[in-house]
């Protein structure tokens, strides 16, 4: 972790802060307002010393409505990636390093286990109110701990089997303390599930909960919510539920509120300017630049290349971005008057082979456990063919491993196994004592019955169905038969959860960052470690239910465990390392191709935007990319 | 027939008690609910999620009792006009169904209108004219119509219709009007974009129904009753409305009662890609996350509509042909 | 109706005064021309759908990266060689050329290399009907490492041609299947309806309704995670396809009974009655025939939509699953602004949904011209 730097960035920026303070400027459409008096003037809006941005190319214009597009259903979170998620870091645009963004600056404890935060001060809410450090110990004390509001408190924010506290210093300095070291915290809060700690505005939200409000039954009848916590998160929101969108009176710190809510009949997110928001060009400009953001509810990802094509979107980078639309997007550049931009991939791996250890077939289980059965299938792969069809040559064979680019990266994790060898693989399989054939020259068991394994993938990833299509062709040349089933979202979940298939094929995160996603090497994730859920199950219960795990596993678990508690960064990698290549040796994920550079497309008029930019959920781009500088060229 | 109505008014109470039963368990029979597929919406898009608020949400929506007590929660309240809540939009299903329902009612009345304006005459010439190049020509169009998959037609059309005319990409408002109370003005932009979704809904319909207008006339003419009225000397056109055509109108009106249905289920991808703000996408998502009572309100909607629906096609099959009666 | 009017006045030759009633329904069909076309291509499609390994020039599964949306090659048949002109199929080879910005395929042709084709050529081995090995093709490539792509590749690479040959077998028996179910629970449930009336009527209507104000979409869910995960892609489907026909026979019964219920009052159904014919002679002989255009008519427009019922179930990972092919899985593979913009070609499987629902029709109208009493 580059510690250092962080400050020092911090410090530089604090500088150049107060030294352009003196002569702020706005948009017009504010400026109006505050010559009639119905807004103070934007000296007393923004901190005495906002946050100082350095425009991408260069200093914008204000105005504009910046369009774009998300699926209604499900994708609140499109909004939150546009807005971008305002906790106390944030990434820097390249997501290597976290500096402060909410947040002045901070320091750590040598211990690793308290930080303390230095507030803005003069920062205000989007409603006006003051941004203090008693709207961070509103969240961390009274309602993170409330067996109300969580049954338990999210991951995110314990340590040690303890929720960490809040001491309030004064009105702009906050201590967050923990049961002991968290050296990964900085990096958690700018992902936006980090964002708790300034989500809320304590004047506001307040109302909605039984300690500051002894009225609250009234209000309950009123808005016919069950119980408090729903109410509360109907009127304030949680990190990733549709109605934080959907209520227009809650204050953010976002560059734009919401004007015209989300919700079931939507068929449009408005979003207009926030006349509080904190951050300045280097010219002292108040940002954002663009007035208004306009979402568009497009269900269907085809109408959504459609809407590309036809010049109705200033700035798309999802939905539209799978390989197979490149070309037909990019021949339409012209007409529909943008450029594309570079996704950096972020995933370990573009499609990837999960095979279930805790098979409830068992003689197949007996095999998918088997380190050579996994090897054998691995080199029975055409990785050259799935990387020309499927993917038009834009990647290359790889297992699931960090990028070269990643300081984790692992050769062996990342490239063993990933010739095709029909022989070795054909050995291999005789040497499991699979040297029946059927009549189709399909392996059987020693019984007579045949080897036959269900691959599961989701009607929504088309690059999956194609990879397994070939994969199965590929197979039939090693005497492994196997039969695909293509399933709607739900039931693939449901699948999983039920421990209900053979092989799940998806795609897997950690190719950059790996520590913050570490499906793939470690059975952490409840829903998608797909070696096995109830290794996961047993993990997280601490060996009560679920299965116990594969001795290696067990013993990256614990690993994992020290990797949590370690207080230097030479440490915490040292033992990340060690995980790695326990993980090689195992060979648990079958990987097909390295997660493969995409694309996103802009207006031609849109400026600021990076060439390029990393595709990823913790850094939810493009939020991180700031939009707030956007503008648009006249 | 005024008794016969109201006895199949009457019977209609019971029958709808019987659907809702059926239609929520079929709400909740695909395996998990609604916050394991919340859980699994948002894995999907690489997003992650906590455990115990799965748990606590669970709990908060009841979905941790029973069947039965979840039904008579929902039903008890449907009873006394209260649809429920969603749980994935927080409000009130009421206020998420009604201009939805609304829109469905005009575009399903539009289509309608379109259909049978078209289908009519054109089934009509092509039965009279049989076997002549208009009836080919109209047959082959028909047909065409019919093998293309509605959502690659609506595909194709928005593809036309952006890169040679610059169009905007489905939806039944144009920007400025899509979130405006309702003037006089919306109405003639929702009339202006009505067509779209007009044509793309009706073309299989209409299709359909040419053939059915076609068959149900070429059996008619060859009846003696028709040799009958033409050898006293009735117009060729006279004879054609006064009998054949009410006898094969029959079909029509047999299956009106489904209409409603039929373009709220049947045409859920199609107002998918052309992104109508009509009952069947959010009625979709419902069921696909299994948004109970958002789901169980639509359809038992949908049911009576149905019901009623039937109950006037029949009230119409009597008015058409006399030798109907009813018991 | 000049058609109907000079059947009418055909002159009576012996042939006909002697002909049975069979003889003369064929008789009549024979006159048909339109319609004996259409027996003939129906004849000509169900061979295709019998014999699909010999016929399609490839392997359909057989994917190949070099020929990723290779459009549509024009055939070519003079061939001018060093010793003059030769008179053979053949098409130009052709390179792949992507575009390093844009990705898009663009395939060169290079009129120097002449792939030859020819008839009943070795290719790719197969198994007809899984029991005869066999690999000569009826048309092809002269040399089996050649390709030829006469309607086009899809994004896998695979022959069109041999694809929409292939799917040909699943959409005309399973997909009929369900469409012959429809018909005989819709005539069955329509008829007893109509003609019984009363209480019996009053329950089958209901039925319908409640069948008919059932949400379709959980069904379809429940169903795909009902259904055993190591059934074959076939059975899968056949029992979706059932089901279909379980929802759609009720459109049909309620024409049915609704004509019936006009019919069981007219003279002919009395004077059958009180002749003394049984029930099943009544509907099946009498009142049957009368809605005949009507029932071919709902037949072949039942066939299109039971083709193309799985594009819209493919949404919920129903349908038929990969390999297995059907006309109703390929035209959902092309539902995507790609094939629309870039590869029309995939879009050509409803060119043979279309035709085979033409051939099936005009073949309908022509029985049925031919056995009604009332044409001539």
């Amino acid at each position: 972790m580059v510690w250092q730097p962080v400050l020092a960035t911090a410090f530089a920026l604090a500088l150049c802060g107060s030294a352009a303070a003196a002569e702020l400027h706005e948009a017009p459409s504010l400026a109006a307002l505050v010559t009639k008096g119905s807004l103070p003037p934007v000296a007393r809006r923004v901190p005495t010393a906002p946050d100082v941005v350095k425009p991408t190319a260069s200093v914008g214009r204000y105005g504009g409505v910046l369009r774009t597009a998300f699926r209604g259903d499900a994708d609140q979170n499109a909004i939150l990636r546009i807005v971008g998620n305002q906790g106390l870091t944030r990434w820097t645009p390249d997501y290597e390093n976290v500096v402060p963004n909410v947040a002045e600056s901070w320091t750590r404890s040598d211990d690793a286990s308290e930080y303390t935060f230095k507030l803005r001060p003069g920062m205000k809410w989007s409603d006006g109110q003051p941004f203090t450090a008693d709207d961070i110990t509103f969240f961390v004390n009274d309602l993170l701990p409330d067996p109300q509001f969580f049954s338990s408190p999210p991951a995110q924010y314990v340590i040690n089997g303890k929720a960490m506290r809040a001491e309030k210093i004064d009105d702009t300095t906050v201590k967050l303390i923990f049961a002991g070291p968290y050296l990964g915290f900085p990096r958690v809060l700018a992902t936006p599930l980090g964002q708790h700690p300034v989500l809320y505005e304590k004047h506001y939200c307040e109302q909605f909960m039984p300690k500051y409000n002894p009225n609250i039954a009234a209000l309950l009848k009123q808005s016919g919510q069950p119980d408090w916590p729903t109410l509360f998160r109907q009127k304030c929101g949680d990190i990733e539920i549709p109605s934080r969108w959907s209520n227009l009176d809650r204050p953010t710190l976002d560059p734009w509120i919401i004007s015209t809510p989300y919700s079931g009949n939507a068929t449009q997110v408005v979003l207009q300017r926030n006349p509080y928001f904190w951050e300045t060009d280097t010219a002292g400009n108040q940002l954002p630049y663009i007035d208004t953001v306009n979402m568009k509810v497009i269900s269907d990802v085809q109408s959504i290349v459609l809407a590309a094509i036809g010049g109705q979107l200033d700035l798309q980078v999802r939905h539209i971005n799978t390989i197979g639309n490149k070309p037909v997007l990019a021949q339409h550049a012209d007409q529909g008057g943008y450029v594309l931009e570079t996704l950096t991939p972020t995933d370990a791996n573009a499609e990837a082979l999960f095979l279930n250890q805790t098979d409830k077939n068992p003689k197949l289980r007996q095999l998918l456990t088997n380190h050579d059965f996994r090897e054998a299938l691995s080199l029975g792969v055409d990785r050259d063919e799935i990387n020309d069809i499927v993917f038009l040559g834009q990647t290359k064979p790889w297992q699931v491993g960090p990028l070269p680019a990643d300081r984790f990266y692992n050769k062996e994790l990342a490239t063993q196994y990933t010739t095709r060898n029909v022989d070795a693989a054909n050995k291999l399989l005789d040497g499991l004592g699979l040297t029946k054939h059927d009549g189709d020259g399909f392996r059987e068991y020693q019984d007579g019955s045949k080897v036959f394994l269900t691959a599961d993938v989701m009607v929504l990833d088309p690059a999956s169905i194609d990879t397994i299509q070939l994969i199965k062709k590929h197979w039939a040349d090693i005497g492994i038969d196997v039969g695909i089933n293509t399933e709607e979202r739900s039931l693939f979940y449901n699948r999983g959860q039920n421990n209900d298939y053979d092989i799940d094929v998806m795609p897997v995160p950690g190719g950059l960052d790996p520590t913050s996603d570490p499906r793939g090497w470690l059975s952490t994730h409840t829903l998608d470690s797909r070696q096995s859920l109830p290794w996961v199950a047993w993990y997280q219960s601490g060996g009560h239910s679920g299965e116990r795990p594969s001795d290696n596993m067990v013993q990256r678990l614990a690993l994992w465990d020290q990797w949590k508690q370690a207080t230097t960064p030479d440490q915490a990698d040292g033992l990340f390392r060690q995980i790695l290549q326990l993980a090689a040796a195992s060979f648990d994920v079958i990987g097909t191709e390295q997660g493969l550079t995409t694309f996103g497309i802009h207006s031609k008029k849109l400026m600021n935007v990076p060439n390029s930019m990393p595709s990823s959920w913790n850094y939810a781009n493009p939020g991180p990319t700031l939009l707030q500088q956007y503008y648009f060229a006249p | 027939m005024g008794r016969f109505i109201a006895r199949r008014l009457a019977g209609m109470v019971p029958f709808i008690f019987l659907v809702s039963i059926t239609v929520f368990v079929l709400i909740k029979l695909p395996p998990g609910d609604f916050v394991s597929n919340y859980a699994a919406s948002l894995a999907a898009s690489g997003e992650t999620v906590d455990d115990s608020m799965l748990a606590e949400m669970r709990h908060r929506y009841g979905l941790d009792q029973s069947w039965p007590v979840q039904y008579w929660h929902w039903i008890s309240g449907v009873a006394q006009g209260d649809f429920g809540y969603s749980f994935k939009w927080q409000q009130p299903v009421s206020s998420l169904i009604g201009e939805r329902m609304g829109l469905t009612l005009v575009l399903s009345f539009a289509t309608l209108l379109f259909t049978w304006a078209i289908a009519f005459p054109i089934g009509v010439y092509s039965a009279v004219r049989r076997y002549t190049w208009g009836d080919y020509f109209v047959t082959l169009l028909g047909f065409l119509g019919l093998a293309i998959p509605g959502f690659l037609l609506a595909l194709a059309l928005m593809y036309a219709g952006i890169t040679w005319f610059h169009q905007d990409v489905g939806g039944l408002f144009s920007p400025p009007y899509v979130d405006t109370p309702w003037t006089l003005a919306r109405v003639g932009d929702l009339a202006a974009h009505l067509w779209v979704p007009m044509i793309i809904l009706g073309t299989s319909g209409a299709a359909s129904l040419i053939r059915i207008m076609r068959a149900n006339l070429i059996d008619q003419l060859h009846q003696p009753y028709v040799e009958t009225a033409r050898a006293k000397g009735l117009s060729e056109t006279t004879l054609l409305l006064r009998y054949p055509i009410r006898v094969a109108l029959n079909p029509f009106v047999s299956t009106l009662g489904w209409v409603l249905p039929h373009l709220v289920s049947g045409s859920v991808i199609i107002s998918i890609v052309l992104n109508l703000p009509t009952a069947g996408p959010l009625l979709l998502q419902a069921l696909l996350s299994q948004d109970q009572y958002l789901a169980g309100a639509f359809l038992l909607l949908l049911c009576s509509l149905t019901v009623l629906g039937t109950l006037v096609s029949d009230i119409l099959l009597a008015l058409l042909d006399p030798r109907i009666r009813f018991q | 109706m000049s058609d109907i009017t000079a059947g009418a006045t055909l002159p009576q030759t012996s042939r006909y005064a002697t002909a049975s009633e069979a003889r003369l329904m064929w008789l009549r069909f024979r006159r048909h021309r339109l319609a004996f076309a259409a027996l003939i291509v129906t004849i000509l499609i169900y061979l295709v759908a019998l014999l699909v390994e010999p016929l399609a020039p490839f392997n359909p599964d057989k994917s190949n990266g070099r020929y990723v949306y290779h459009p549509p090659q024009r055939l070519h048949l003079i061939d001018h060689t060093a010793n003059g002109i030769r008179i053979h199929p053949y098409v130009f080879g052709e390179h792949l050329a992507r575009d390093p910005v844009t990705l898009a395929a663009h395939y060169v042709p290079d009129p120097s290399q002449h792939v030859a084709l020819g008839f009943f050529v070795r290719g790719d081995p197969y198994r007809l009907w899984n029991l005869f090995p066999g690999n000569i093709h009826f048309f092809g490539p002269v040399n089996p490492r050649d390709t030829v792509f006469l309607l086009g590749a899809d994004r896998l690479g695979r022959d069109m041609l041999s694809r929409i040959i292939a799917g040909a077998r699943v959409s005309l028996s399973i997909g009929l299947v369900g469409v012959g179910c429809s018909l005989i629970l819709g005539i069955f449930f329509g008829g007893l309806s109509g003609y019984l009336g009363g209480r019996v009527d009053w329950f089958i209507q209901r039925v319908i309704e409640f069948i008919l104000s059932l949400p379709t979409i959980p069904v379809w869910l429940a169903l795909a995670a009902a259904l055993p995960k190591d059934w074959s892609p076939v059975a899968t489907y056949f029992t979706i396809t059932l089901i279909i026909s379980l929802v759609g026979w009720t459109e049909l019964a309620r024409v049915v009974r609704g004509r019936f219920l006009a019919l069981r009052s007219e003279t002919f159904v009395t004077a059958a009655w009180l002749d003394g014919c049984g029930q099943g002679r009544i509907i099946f002989r009498h009142m049957l025939p009368s809605l005949a255009s009507h029932i071919i008519a709902s037949v072949t427009l039942a066939i299109p939509m039971m083709i193309l019922a799985e594009t819209s179930l493919s949404f919920l990972g129903l349908g038929l699953q990969p390999p297995a092919i059907s006309w109703g899985a390929l035209l959902s593979e092309a539902q995507n602004v790609t094939s629309i913009a870039t590869a029309p070609w995939l879009l050509l499987p409803g060119v043979a949904v279309a035709i085979t629902v033409l051939a099936l029709n005009f073949l309908g109208d022509g029985l049925r011209d031919a056995a009604d009493p009332h044409a001539h």
